[in-house]
């Protein structure tokens, strides 16, 4: 983003009285056989004097797919090379957002799912929700709301996104809404053209089957996707494998 | 090697059987896709020998790696591929990365995707870290699973040998492995899960030079790679 665009984005969110969080989160995905445990440490405070004796307070809360709080954590790394594994519990639709809380929390913090045979994992980002004041979530519902029956969206944030899909692998989308109001995500390819928009709650994620916009069948083929919100989101990407979303899974960050 | 502000010398390897696609440009707009003023592409077997160094057309979107390795000769096994990049300016601040997708055909384990081992080079200057050192870990889950663990290191250097030492943390214990690396040459270290009753909890690289470096997990049964990530890089 180049100087000016930043600037002008800084500008609209002061108009908009949109405020930045801190916070570090975290995608979780589990179901019956697809356990979903957090991996949870503080190691990097080895290394910052005055702050690497712990102990190390955590707060973890678990949102559901719609965005309500599921489950509250409340643990403590008793120094530096402390680790807790925390498991989560598969709750509504299987998948959301879990956030992380804890004082000088710097270290990457792992999400891990296993088959029970074996696991894969990712870590989290440690950036920002938004929170728009009342008169900006009004906006958002009273022009989104007629956008959203014609298929769009209010374009205030892009990203671009290759997914992969073929014969026994896939790559579908996590989409996390990052902010306090319903945040309609467009994603589209091109050639041939397919769109679809999905309407995420606050703090609340859906599932993007990548099969609903791309074909899949034969070599695995990429496709460029590009993602158009009404607020902050972020993606994680979720890799199959011959079973699809039946067989095991892996959650990856993107940058 | 890349030697400019606006180079990136990435690494990843590559293993028979599988579908490996690279991004060489990660979510970014057709636009920026046309920033990537070049890409070559090496290739090196385990004792650093190239095998091949391949000009690739920096305005391809997707480049597929297994497709480009496999039939150079001497690519019988694991190889490491470096990717030299360069880029026009305009790219920045945007710190540029290589991503990537893998599979093994067939095979019911996930497809991983992955940031490609960002070696030397792109914008360091940004990440606001007075201290740059070349120590990473990465932290494992302690519940016994039918995974093997290991990490892939390689020296990306051109003349220079590189060291680098690999501390094994167990419950109680630490268990120690030196690493000598002659240039573009790289290794598979393994991680035991278990040394005398105790589990793997910790592993951490050290060395006076950056390297290549992956955590791998492999399954068990097939050996088919289930974790192929970087790993945790301190900036102090």
């Amino acid at each position: 983003m180049g100087p000016m665009r930043a600037t002008l984005r800084a500008l609209a969110r002061r108009a908009l009285g949109v405020t930045r969080v801190p916070t570090y989160y975290l995608p979780w995905l589990a179901r019956p056989g697809l356990d979903c445990t957090l991996v949870l440490s503080n190691v990097e405070a080895r290394f910052k004097v005055g702050y690497n004796r712990g102990p190390y307070a955590l707060t973890v809360r678990q949102h559901d797919a719609n965005g309500g709080l599921a489950q509250q954590h409340e643990l403590t790394l008793r120094d530096v090379t402390d680790v807790v594994e925390l498991p989560l519990a598969a709750v509504g639709a299987g998948y959301g957002i879990v956030t992380v809380e804890g004082e000088r929390i710097h270290s990457d913090l792992y999400v891990t799912l296993s088959d029970g045979e074996s696991y894969s994992a990712t870590h989290g980002r440690g950036e920002w929700i938004e929170r728009y004041a009342p008169h900006a979530r009004l906006t958002h519902a009273v022009v989104g709301g007629p956008l959203a029956m014609a298929g769009r969206t209010i374009p205030a944030f892009t990203r671009h996104q290759y997914v992969y899909a073929g014969a026994d692998s896939r790559s579908h989308l996590l989409v996390l809404n990052l902010s306090n109001v319903v945040n309609r995500v467009r994603a589209e390819v091109e050639a041939p053209p397919r769109a679809q928009l999905v309407a995420v709650p606050p703090l609340g994620a859906r599932l993007l089957d990548v099969t609903a916009l791309v074909e899949a069948g034969g070599e695995t083929r990429a496709r460029r996707l590009r993602l158009t919100g009404n607020a902050w989101f972020n993606v994680y990407v979720v890799g199959t494998g011959a079973r699809d979303l039946a067989g095991p899974v892996s959650l990856m960050h993107v940058k | 090697m890349s030697s400019r502000p606006s180079a990136l010398l990435s690494a990843t390897f590559w293993e028979p059987g599988y579908e490996h696609l690279v991004e060489p440009v990660h979510q970014r707009d057709a636009a920026a896709v046309r920033r990537l003023a070049s890409l070559d592409v090496a290739i090196h077997d385990e004792s650093g020998k190239e095998l091949a160094s391949l000009p690739e057309d920096p305005g391809r979107e997707i480049l597929d790696l297994d497709r480009l390795v496999r039939d150079v000769a001497g690519a019988d096994g694991r190889v490491m591929v470096l990717f030299d990049a360069r880029y026009d300016e305009r790219v920045f601040p945007y710190r540029p990365h290589h991503y990537a997708y893998l599979h093994r055909r067939g095979s019911t384990a996930p497809a991983l995707y992955y940031a490609v081992n960002a070696v030397l080079g792109g914008v360091p200057e940004r990440i606001g870290a007075a201290g740059l050192n070349n120590f990473e870990t990465y932290v494992f889950r302690t519940s016994p699973f039918e995974e093997r663990y290991s990490l892939l290191l390689g020296n990306v250097a051109r003349f220079s040998t590189a060291e680098a030492e690999v501390f094994l943390h167990y419950e109680r214990d630490r268990d120690t492995r030196n690493v000598t690396l002659g240039p573009k040459a790289h290794v598979e270290v393994d991680l035991p899960a278990e040394r005398a009753g105790q589990r793997l909890r910790r592993v951490e690289v050290k060395g006076l030079f950056r390297l290549a470096s992956y955590v791998v997990g492999r399954r068990a049964a097939g050996g088919e790679l289930v974790l192929f990530d970087h790993l945790f890089r301190y900036f102090t």
